[in-house]
């Protein structure tokens, strides 16, 4: 039947809401990771610019070390300030490439040339101040505090210049560090605010969704209020009705059923289905509801209800695709007389004891072509079961995707009870139960059983 | 008319200006003022010059240079007496220095040197009593 009127636009519209929000939320939190890492790594450097700081003041202390373990030897001739001397000096060579290994790979170009400097006036005082005094430590002290205040001079000059280099570039990355701070803020800033106007928009789409949705569903409770079949009281009769919707949050559809008294004796039945379901297809079911008690209360010939309402139905709906299935009866509650017309309609059985038989289709389908109906009747006896049903049953599918189809229909109306309102409720339990209760289509039943004359049993 | 308070804010501003640009550099210390050699740098010791011009070669020469204008210097140790006998502000340069050292003429009261005559830097000495009526110093 026609395909259901599903919200698309809704569903699109929360749904790219939704993917924004998220992006925004994505973009804001990896760009305070980003950053994060990025911060990380500027301090890494900084670290690593300070520990080269740290070591070159660790490097004028050993210098300093160095010239006062040679002065000392030159006052006292004592080797132990030999053995302090080397000591220092080797562990002055080992900072010193250590810095200079630091530097080369931090891309310090001019702190690695100062640095090299250096070390070429450490080695130059070696030579020239240390290393003859530690051949002939009579060598007059005053002089010796003079070359030594000399090159400590020199070299902190030089010392100063790698300290200016590494000061700048710290400075560099604190700026650095900022400005990235700065950018971030920003960044994320904006993308909060983004995600921010996003979440109040997704907010105002989702009240409007809901006003919708709920104005949708109290217009929808009045339909069902208004629209819904039921299974009314017949003398002699005991009637049973069930109705299930496709719509799990409906309870009217594209299949109606009706049972309405005409007269004393005379009631009208009648089953349809509309191409279609949901509440558009309940406003037509109301329409052939009750246009054809109107009818009917005029003409007692069932095929002329059929047929006058097939003139009613093409002039009322324009739709070139909507048709109905539908059978109509008059059953004289008294001799239990059924005269029916099926316009199309091939889901009416009726059980007797245990058999079960199909009242044949006696016309086309409503909507469709201007042929002609024919009217049938049979004799029903008390205790039979007159099963009226829409498509919903003998399209049943089963898990294994197999219609039920008519056979399977007269099957389960045959092994059901002999009560109209138990079999009706035990035929939409079976069916929910094959169908693993996603139904495909609206289904309606309507049982009625002649009771024996005297009253009802039960 | 209208441009005469303008006149007069730019007359006073030009006023107030001049003798900023044209003030000389002054020296820190001055003509008979007790010092206490200390050396600014890593060492405290200091090297003292027989002559200002020394002192100011020594600190714009390269290593070389410097090696050779040596035996024109002594070193104080830290905490030798002096008293300034002269001093020459903004003397000397050196692209190490953030700006100009005075030159200051001193005479030697303590230790090896006591009685001669020197030349240091400015950042060298420490006044432990400075001169209450003092006279100006050379230029």
């Amino acid at each position: 039947m026609r395909a259901p009127t599903f919200p698309l636009t809704r569903v699109t519209g929360t749904l790219l809401l939704t993917a924004f929000l998220l992006l925004a939320l994505g973009f804001a939190v990896e760009g305070a990771f980003q950053t994060r890492a990025s911060i990380a790594k500027t301090f890494a450097r900084q670290s690593e610019i300070q520990g080269e700081q740290t070591s070159l003041e660790e490097l004028l202390r050993l210098q300093i070390d160095e010239q006062n373990s040679l002065r000392g030897y030159s006052l006292t001739h004592d080797s132990f300030y030999v053995d302090q001397y080397r000591t220092a000096a080797l562990e002055f060579d080992n900072r010193e490439r250590a810095i200079e290994q630091a530097l080369s790979s931090e891309d310090l170009v001019t702190a690695y040339r100062l640095l090299q400097q250096y070390r070429e006036d450490q080695s130059k005082w070696r030579d020239d101040v240390a290393a003859p005094v530690l051949s002939h430590p009579n060598a007059r002290l005053s002089e010796i505090d003079k070359r030594n205040k000399f090159f400590s001079d020199q070299q902190a000059s030089i010392a100063g210049g790698v300290r200016r280099e590494l000061a700048g570039e710290n400075d560099v990355l604190a700026r650095g560090t900022q400005a990235e701070l700065d950018r971030s803020s920003y960044v994320r800033s904006f993308w909060l605010l983004l995600f921010g106007l996003l979440a109040i928009l997704f907010n105002a789409f989702r009240s409007r969704l809901y006003r919708e949705l709920e104005e949708e569903r109290t217009t929808t409770e009045i339909l069902q209020r208004a629209f819904r079949s039921e299974a009314i009281p017949l003398p002699n009769c005991e009637v049973g009705g069930a109705y299930v919707s496709a719509s799990s949050h409906l309870a009217v559809g594209g299949d109606v059923f009706d049972v309405y008294r005409l007269s004393g004796n005379l009631a009208l039945l009648s089953i349809a289905d509309v191409s279609g379901k949901g509440v558009d297809a309940a406003v037509l079911t109301a329409f052939i509801k009750f246009t054809i008690r109107a009818i009917a209360l005029r003409r007692r010939d069932p095929a002329g209800i059929l047929s006058e309402f097939n003139t009613a139905f093409s002039q009322a709906v324009e739709n070139p695709y909507l048709f109905v299935s539908m059978w109509v009866g008059l059953l004289d509650t008294d001799t239990f007389l059924l005269r029916y017309a099926s316009a199309g309609h091939d889901s009416a059985f009726v059980r007797r004891s245990n058999n079960v038989h199909q009242l044949p289709v006696t016309g086309p389908i409503l909507g469709v072509m201007e042929e002609p109906f024919e009217s049938k009747q049979t004799n029903l006896e008390a205790g039979d079961l007159l099963v009226l049903s829409t498509d919903g049953l003998t399209e049943a599918r089963t898990r294994s995707g197999r219609q039920l189809q008519e056979t399977g229909a007269m099957d389960l109306i045959a092994r059901g009870s002999e009560r109209a309102q138990e079999l009706a409720d035990e035929i939409v339990a079976s069916v929910r139960a094959l169908s693993r209760n996603r139904l495909r289509d609206d289904l309606a039943i309507l049982v009625v059983r002649p009771l024996p004359r005297g009253g009802a049993d039960g | 008319m209208a441009k005469l308070p303008a006149l007069i804010v730019l007359l006073a501003l030009t006023a107030a200006s001049t003798p900023l640009a044209l003030a000389a550099p002054q020296c820190a210390v001055h003509a008979g003022d007790r010092l206490v050699l200390y050396g600014s740098g890593d060492d405290p010791d200091v090297l003292a010059w027989d002559s200002r011009f020394r002192l100011r070669e020594y600190h714009a020469a390269s290593f070389d240079e410097a090696e050779q204008l040596l035996p024109h210097a002594s070193v104080e140790p830290a905490g030798t007496r002096a008293v300034v006998e002269t001093c020459v502000a903004a003397f000397v340069q050196s692209p190490l220095f953030s700006q100009p050292e005075d030159a200051v003429g001193i005479m030697v009261l303590s230790g090896s040197d006591r009685g001669i005559g020197k030349w240091v830097l400015g950042s060298d000495v420490r006044v432990e009593r400075a001169v209450k009526n003092r006279t100006s110093s050379m230029r």
